[in-house]
């Protein structure tokens, strides 16, 4: 990175960060430091919805999915826009009628003390660990690409967000999420332009499009009822909307977005902007994915985008494979292109034997390249007992860094580091919420004052700020960073959602029944996980129908135990 | 200290969306699902035209 990157990285970053805490100064009392001041338009609710789900893994390493999987993964927001419009139909009017500040104060008023600890104690163990990702995982990938220091990126990224998050409280976060999600947008729609404008100028909108169709690249939807597939239109559209669902239902992250609203109206209306737009935007990051792999058709690409793992099979290359695997890659590669060319000529000569021929070829010469960047990643895990090179990752960076003018890589690092503060600081301002609201006040000092419970949140908010920058130093790569992270929800949020489904549909169940249904849910889908291969996306549906079943079945179990009991 | 007292949205507030085209929620809701399908019908086209 140049002087002029760094000028708009560090500019953009600090700027924001300050006029956020210039904008919330005297925040004071408790209502607005935790709602804010209750006068947020829809657009910036939806907005502040779109900035805390999309952190910056969305924008390293979507394009990556793309690159390598294609559009497949688009099949994963299907459920969003079912699940928003629930939320805004059943969840928002009681949240906002009952004035809350987190929604589990919303289970211990439907149930009971347990059952509130219980929802709140589920999410911020999820959120905790999920806060720590969401700044180690653009850390990881820009200190491996920059040479940055690992721990000074985490550290300075990590206080930056603690400080104004803890000054401003939840306007804060409102307030510096526009900003953060105009540079997200600039940059991510300055790269894609400048992505078209480097395709080859013979290459026409349907030859590209036809180009990474004939690679599987545009494989939207599949409707395979394979429930080992990962991404399928059903694991999408049923597991989907109660992932997203659980998210943005239950996630106090969210719900402290949307409640925070001028009034219903604008709370739902953000919510349906989400609902509109998520699945077009999640479209376009993908696409710009595939993209960049029409682009690497044409251009030489590296046999490991991942640079850390290329310098350790290099370091560790006694036997000199390294050269013969990246020999063999590029002329692969370089037939490759030679047949693309000639598919493209025969496609313009309308001489479709041609093309046919030709792409088969192009094909052929693709999947022996892809085949080579297998063994590729084989020998690195051999060597490196067990070690993933996590490629995609990698695609996009890789893309900028080598590709992309000086002031536009300082943008779209910007890009990703305003993502990550944006989905951090909403996060923060929940954990320390709930803290404050579900424990502090609830179980530790029952007559606190506004000031006293201010005092508390900005505590524990900077106090979770520590714990997620901790979380973050330590922690090691997991599969795919964004799937890492939808992995976590998976696994939480089931129950989350079975609990407030009960809440809010089954009105004969008690607090002690679903309480134990809940726990008993939590603990199936744990030995579930660690036995079964099924894609992760049913986690959700499955703990929520086991917590809904399970407290039906012990509500009626109690029911005729009480029955059956003797009259004192 | 006190929890603020619960408040009811007024019906007024619950009906009315405020937009010219979609005068009541319904027909907010109707427009998402309708985008939703226009989205799935598109890659449905992108994956059954191209692949």
């Amino acid at each position: 990175m140049s002087a002029l990157d760094f000028v708009v990285l560090i500019g953009s970053m600090l700027g924001i960060a300050i006029y956020g805490i210039w904008r919330t100064r005297g925040r004071r009392n408790l209502e607005t430091y935790l709602h804010g001041d209750r006068k947020t338009p829809w657009f910036a609710i939806g907005l502040s919805v779109m900035a805390t789900q999309a952190s910056a893994i969305t924008f390293l390493s979507t394009p990556g999915q793309g690159y390598l999987g294609g559009l497949g993964f688009v099949q994963i927001y299907f459920g969003v826009p079912v699940a928003l419009i629930i939320i805004a139909i059943f969840f928002l009017p009681i949240f906002r009628r009952l004035n809350i500040y987190t929604a589990y104060e919303f289970l211990g008023r439907r149930f009971d003390a347990k059952t509130r600890l219980l929802g709140a104690a589920l999410f911020l163990v999820q959120r905790g660990l999920g806060a720590g990702l969401t700044i180690y995982a653009p850390a990881i990938v820009l200190t491996t690409v920059f040479g940055w220091p690992l721990d000074l990126t985490i550290i300075c990224s990590g206080l930056l967000v603690i400080i104004y998050t803890v000054a401003g409280g939840s306007d804060a976060v409102t307030v510096t999420q526009k900003y953060q999600i105009g540079i997200i947008f600039a940059g991510m729609v300055t790269a894609f332009c400048l992505l078209v404008a480097k395709l080859p100028a013979g290459l026409t909108f349907t030859d590209t499009l036809a180009l990474a169709g004939g690679f599987q690249k545009l494989n939207a939807v599949n409707f395979s009822t394979d429930i080992h597939q990962r991404y399928t239109f059903w694991s999408g559209l049923l597991g989907g909307t109660f992932l997203m669902l659980s998210y943005f239902g239950t996630d106090q992250s969210q719900v402290q977005r949307y409640i925070s609203g001028a009034s219903l109206r604008e709370g739902r209306l953000g919510l349906m902007f989400n609902a509109v737009c998520k699945i077009p935007m999640q479209f376009s990051i993908l696409l710009l994915g595939v993209l960049i792999f029409v682009f690497y058709q044409f251009e030489q690409p590296p046999l490991l985008f991942n640079p850390a793992s290329h310098q350790y099979l290099e370091q560790h290359n006694d036997s000199g494979q390294l050269q013969v695997l990246e020999s063999d890659f590029q002329k692969t590669h370089n037939q490759a292109r030679q047949q693309i060319e000639n598919w493209l000529d025969a496609r313009h000569n309308g001489d479709e034997t041609g093309a046919r021929t030709a792409f088969a070829a192009a094909a052929a010469a693709q999947q022996q390249g892809e085949a080579i960047r297998v063994q590729a990643e084989k020998t690195l895990s051999a060597a490196n007992s067990g070690t993933t090179a996590n490629d995609a990752d990698y695609v996009f960076i890789t893309f900028i860094l080598h590709q992309l003018p000086h002031g536009v890589i300082g943008l779209l690092v910007a890009a990703f580091f305003a993502a990550a503060l944006s989905s951090k600081s909403a996060e923060l301002n929940a954990l320390g919420s709930s803290t404050t609201i579900d424990f502090y006040r609830h179980l530790i000092n029952r007559d606190a004052t506004d000031a006293a419970c201010v005092a508390a949140s900005k505590w524990f908010t900077a106090l979770w700020g520590l714990v997620a920058i901790g979380f973050a130093l330590y922690a090691h790569l997991v599969e795919n960073l964004i799937q890492a992270v939808n992995i976590l929800g998976s696994i939480f949020y089931g129950v989350m959602l079975g609990l407030f489904v009960v809440a809010f549909f089954i009105k004969r169940v008690g607090g002690t029944p679903v309480f134990w249904a809940a726990v008993a849910a939590q603990s199936l889908v744990f030995v579930l996980y660690f036995n079964l291969t099924i894609s992760y996306l049913w986690y959700p549906l499955i703990g929520c129908a086991a917590c809904v079943l399970l407290s039906l079945i012990i509500q009626a179990a109690l029911g005729a135990t009480n029955k059956s009991a003797p009259a004192s | 200290m006190k929890h603020p007292i619960a408040t009811e949205p007024s019906a007024r507030e619950s009906e009315e969306t405020g937009l010219p085209l979609f005068r009541s929620w319904k027909s907010v809701y109707l427009f998402v699902l309708g985008s939703f399908v226009f989205w799935v019908a598109l890659l449905i086209a992108l994956t059954k035209y191209f692949s």
